[in-house]
């Protein structure tokens, strides 16, 4: 297996390849850049935009683009992409629906020792609560490239929400799935956990906590809002009972949605969320995104206990 | 009729239209309606604005973005007069079964923007001058700005952007009628010097009488040539609710429609400033 890049250079990397030969994609960046961006802004100049520290302004000039047909995509760091011009993305986006890809780097607490300025938990509780807006939240590498390439044609406007951190990648060598909007990455009987970004890779090692206990927890990817909630439904109904877990406010959330879905089709059964508290608490703890996952009692080995606990 | 009689005339017509609209729907933005009368008449009757209405996309066109978006109403009574939809629409405005109501939407033919809310059509303005600076076009994006809405932040992160890029393809024209809802701008948050504003920002800035078709032709009419790098606003100084004596300079009647005896009133003192009473 390569070695894993991050899924911000994995996403430009495709867009480079992409916008190569497709002058409409264009960056639009609140002064943001990456390694993987020095090569298009040396090789494609005039389809790079940075319009400063003005996020207001850059959706406001990527609708107008998008407008006249280009497919822009607007770039800063996720809580500012998101939070700071969300009434201009809901007049242009959501209302007039016109189709820009709003990329975010720093899901979660991606800026681990960077504050509660920089951490995200409210973005998809906010977010999807739009209509004509796409969530996609990526857990690895190989998810990144292909929600790049889908973003270049996906027909309404799109929120993708990178990781920072390097992540293993669970998804290479697989076909992913933007029907669905979700992915199985193993199946279980007694229960599921369904997880978003990073916790993805938290849900996995979980899994395998449980299973030295020979408890079978089957896990899946939801890296997409709005999903096939029937086919999401469905594969929920396989298992008994059902845990969530996101790096996230629990109000409106990923655990959330998922309940919502069920609910709607009347499915009933025992759904535990894990999340960053109702009402949730900023976090002012340093020493890395674990330490904070784990004032949080997040900790995998914590969570195990609770599902352990909760199974029984 | 000369071109400036003719054009005078055209705004009066044009406010006519508003203040019956207004009236019969009981609703919608008179006064912020009636300060940019002969603006729009001289955009797209005086030969500025490239237009075909039976072409409402015709990608050569020239873009008329109004950001001021309450300002509706002069916008649909200009778009029927140029023959984009069948001025009988005006009747139903805000109404069961009409095709719009009191703000811009974009689904109607030549609004471009749906519009409600400020400080949003200029960035987008600027968004689509880019487009056509990127794909070598040479149609032109005018955008009307009302004053208050230059209140918002997001305006100067747009004019700081559109100097920057030298979009001399993007022209502002900003209805400077002094007024808000509660208040005059110079007595809540002073917007002058304006224009010295817009300088400090990198544009080409000239001010007219807003209220004069002759200056305001003036202004913009050699703009399309493009002589100079960057892009250009004209500060056009109004009065809020021009043509209408008892609703002008008054604060409080915004967003309102006058009723009973003061829709008497309204529609003889309009007739009384008629340019041919």
């Amino acid at each position: 297996m390569p070695n894993p890049i991050s899924q911000r250079d994995s996403f430009w990397n495709k867009i480079y390849e992409i916008a190569k030969n497709d002058r409409r994609v264009v960056i639009v960046s609140a002064d943001m850049g990456a390694p993987s961006l020095d090569r298009f802004r040396r090789d494609l100049p005039g389809q790079f935009i940075n319009v400063g520290i003005a996020e207001q302004n850059g959706i406001l000039v990527a609708s107008g683009l998008a407008r006249e047909g280009k497919r822009p995509f607007f770039y800063a760091i996720a809580p500012f992409a998101v939070f700071r011009p969300i009434e201009l993305t809901r007049v242009n986006n959501a209302i007039m629906k016109i189709p820009i890809t709003i990329v975010g780097v720093g899901a979660g607490f991606s800026y681990e020792d960077s504050g509660p300025t920089h951490h995200l938990l409210e973005d998809i509780a906010v977010v999807r609560a739009f209509p004509n807006i796409t969530v996609h939240s990526t857990s690895d590498a190989t998810l990144a490239a292909a929600v790049a390439e889908q973003s270049c044609q996906w027909p309404t406007a799109n929120y993708v929400r990178l990781d920072r951190q390097v992540l293993p990648d669970v998804h290479v060598g697989q076909t992913v799935d933007f029907k669905a909007g979700f992915a199985v990455l193993r199946s279980g009987k007694q229960a599921q956990l369904v997880a978003t970004g990073y916790m993805v890779h938290k849900a996995l090692k979980v899994a395998d906590l449980l299973k030295a206990d020979g408890i079978d927890l089957g896990v899946i990817d939801l890296f997409q809002l709005p999903c096939d909630g029937d086919a999401l439904v469905k594969q929920i109904q396989a298992a008994p009972k059902l845990f969530t877990l996101e790096e996230h406010f629990l109000p409106g959330g990923l655990g959330s949605a998922i309940l919502e879905m069920l609910a709607d089709r009347g499915a009933a059964l025992p759904v535990h969320r894990f999340g960053m508290g109702n009402p949730g608490t900023y976090s002012y703890v340093y020493g890395g995104r674990e330490a904070i996952h784990a004032s949080y009692g997040l900790s995998p080995e914590q969570i195990a206990a609770d599902v352990r606990k909760a199974l029984k | 009729m000369n071109d400036i009689a003719f054009l005078e005339k055209k705004a009066y017509d044009l406010r006519k239209k508003v203040l019956d609209t207004c009236i019969r729907a009981k609703t919608g933005h008179v006064t912020s309606s009636m300060s940019c009368a002969e603006i729009m008449s001289v955009l797209f009757h005086g030969g500025i604005l490239r237009y075909d209405p039976k072409r409402p996309d015709w990608p050569d066109r020239d873009r008329f973005i109004l950001s001021k978006g309450q300002a509706s109403p002069m916008l649909y009574a200009v778009l029927a007069d140029a023959g984009y939809f069948d001025e009988a629409q005006l009747k139903a405005f805000a109404q069961k079964d009409g095709k719009f109501g009191v703000h811009l939407q974009q689904s109607v033919p030549g609004a471009e923007i749906t519009c409600g809310s400020l400080g949003q059509g200029f960035g987008f303005a600027a968004g689509m001058a880019l487009a056509a600076k990127m794909d070598l076009k040479n149609h032109m994006v005018y955008t009307l700005l009302g004053d208050g809405e230059n209140q918002e932040g997001s305006i100067w992160e747009t004019a700081m952007f559109a100097s920057h890029n030298r979009l001399n393809n993007l022209v502002a024209i900003l209805d400077r009628n002094y007024q808000c809802v509660l208040d005059f701008t110079e007595n809540f948050l002073s917007l002058e010097p304006v224009d010295k504003k817009w300088e400090a920002f990198g544009w080409n800035v000239i001010r007219v009488e807003g209220q004069s078709v002759s200056e305001l032709l003036n202004a913009l009419h050699g703009l399309r040539s493009r002589r100079r790098p960057n892009p250009s606003i004209v500060i056009a100084d109004t009065t809020k609710g021009a043509g209408i004596d008892f609703m002008s300079c008054v604060p409080l009647w915004h967003g309102a429609a006058p009723a009973g005896a003061d829709a008497k009133q309204a529609v003889a003192e309009l007739e009384r400033n008629s340019p041919h009473a």
